[in-house]
């Protein structure tokens, strides 16, 4: 969205750090962010990666990158001290990344595949809410958005790390809103549902084998018949709701579980 | 540069509260809107006060009559040419029991007031919305719609309601670019609420303030919503950013629902 017509101020002065924020939906915040005038701190594994996304970004003083496994817990707490110290502030906390690598049903499910994913989307979550909390709670001032899934309020075969990552970051969004709720720092979950993401082609074919579905075009197909729209979701349409969160105007909506998927999910 | 540049939107109950913030959001966005009320001298105040000019319109009407539904929908096409967005915002409780005592008066003036008013306006907007293949229904629904409270089972199965009749329609017309969504406010102090509030908080056994506290009480933020709140989130559903968000009951409860 830089350098579109889109450009505002919603964010003016803002501080934010995203996870997994080189490609696909953190980048889409990330582009979002900036646009709206924050300063953006992204994450990625690829140092290289990283130097490309800045110059695409085009942020100038605004952007900067941080490497580093968010599946790591000095990964994420590293990020966020390294946002603090060079903008002087945290205000807006984006906890984005994640994903599944050999996924498997249950009967078949690895100790490394699960624990990969508790790290990566569970814990990862976890780490930098709290070193996030830690510095907003004495500021009064605060946004975390945490990247869920539709899969944190459903469930399907062959995912079952996933789902259950994902409806875990939504019990630890719920209860952390309520802790901090009268501290002006809103806790929310974004759920979007499929999107085409960079991490979705790498690791798609080989959950649609282990969710039975064959193929990876039948793997998005699935996800596109169960939605009303009947196709997947995209990154712009996740990144404008993590812009109305994240901006001052939403200090009245936090513990949302804020669906972003076509009209998949019944409640 | 608005995000809502050439929209029409038709906004029911416009004239106060969260209807009217709602209107001046779409207002600031570049939209030109239909407010609708019963009073055409309280509107006339509440149509100073957007200092829209022609950009605004108010139709008269009550929205528990079908006909005023329906002529306040194709009054929008016929002013302004079509209609894009629909907010069905209107809505209440009276004569609030425990459901052992409940009239079916009561039961009868909410689901009229809430729910056929929604149904026949949405109705009436996806008529003109379906050929043209482009359109944005919210309803006005509340916490209500998701969780229950003693007292108030009108506004409550009434609100539940609409949530149903968002679901199914989301289904119907996903393709056809046409999205269905929900609003949950939490309680919010409108003209409504300090109106019907003081009867509701009787049946509830409460204070009016009892019952105003009570809701802060369950949210997280301890304090009520704010109708800015809502028409916030209206502004992004009713964007083109908001193609993607559909059959939503979207928490604007400052973390009081826990779905």
């Amino acid at each position: 969205m830089q350098g579109d017509t889109n450009m505002g101020n919603k964010l003016e002065g803002k501080v934010a750090c995203i996870t997994g924020g080189t490609r696909s939906i953190g980048r889409a915040m990330a582009d979002a962010f900036l646009a709206e005038g924050a300063s953006v701190v992204v994450n990625g594994r690829d140092a290289a990666k990283g130097q490309q996304c800045l110059t695409e970004m085009n942020g100038g003083d605004r952007a900067a990158f941080f490497a580093g496994d968010a599946s790591k817990q000095s990964t994420v707490e590293g990020l966020i001290d390294f946002t603090i110290e060079k903008y002087g502030k945290l205000d807006i906390c984006c906890l984005n990344s994640g994903g599944v690598l050999n996924t498997a049903p249950v009967a078949a499910m690895t100790d490394e595949e699960w624990l990969l994913e508790i790290d990566w989307n569970l814990n990862h979550v976890f780490w930098g809410m709290r070193r996030a909390l830690q510095h907003m709670i004495p500021r009064e001032a605060g946004r975390i958005i945490v990247t869920s899934s539709v899969e944190g309020k459903l469930g399907k075969p062959g995912i079952p790390g996933y789902a259950t990552t994902k409806h875990a970051v939504n019990g630890l969004v719920k209860a952390a809103a309520q802790e901090v709720g009268t501290l002006g720092i809103t806790v929310n979950s974004i759920l979007p549902g499929i999107i085409e993401t960079d991490i979705v082609r790498e690791t798609g074919p080989d959950s649609a084998i282990a969710m039975g579905v064959g193929t990876y075009d039948a793997l998005i197909d699935m996800f596109c018949q169960e939605s009303s729209i009947k196709r997947p979701n995209k990154v712009e349409e996740v990144a404008a709701v993590a812009v109305m969160l994240a901006s001052d105007a939403a200090r009245n909506i936090t513990g949302c579980m804020f669906p972003v998927d076509g009209g998949t999910m019944p409640y | 540069m608005g995000a809502l540049d050439g929209r029409v939107a038709c906004v029911t109950g416009g004239t106060r509260g969260i209807g009217l913030a709602i209107a001046k959001a779409f207002l600031d966005e570049g939209a030109k809107v239909v407010i609708n009320g019963r009073d055409p001298v309280k509107a006339a105040a509440s149509i100073a006060s957007l200092n829209a000019g022609d950009n605004v319109h108010f139709i008269a009407g009550d929205v528990k009559q079908r006909e005023d539904c329906e002529a306040i929908v194709n009054g929008t096409v016929g002013h302004f040419g079509r209609i894009d967005i629909l907010v069905a915002n209107a809505g209440g409780g009276s004569n609030h029991a425990p459901v052992a005592q409940l009239t079916d008066e009561s039961m009868q003036d909410a689901l009229v007031w809430n729910f056929w008013h929604t149904f026949w306006t949405m109705r009436c907007a996806l008529n003109h919305m379906i050929p043209q293949g482009w359109g944005r229904i919210m309803s006005v629904s509340s916490v209500e719609g998701k969780v229950g409270k003693p007292g108030i089972a009108t506004y409550v199965a009434s609100k539940h309601a609409i949530n149903g009749l968002t679901k199914s329609a989301a289904r119907e017309v996903g393709t056809l670019g046409i999205t269905v969504n929900a609003l949950c406010p939490g309680a919010i102090e409108t003209d409504v609420m300090m109106a019907e509030g003081p009867g509701a908080a009787e049946s509830m056994g409460l204070t009016y303030q009892g019952l105003l506290d009570m809701f802060a009480q369950e949210s997280a933020i301890k304090r009520l919503n704010e109708a800015e709140d809502v028409a916030m989130v209206a502004v992004l559903l009713a964007s083109d950013a908001g193609a993607g968000i559909t059959g939503s009951m979207i928490s604007i409860d400052g973390g009081t629902s826990p779905y």
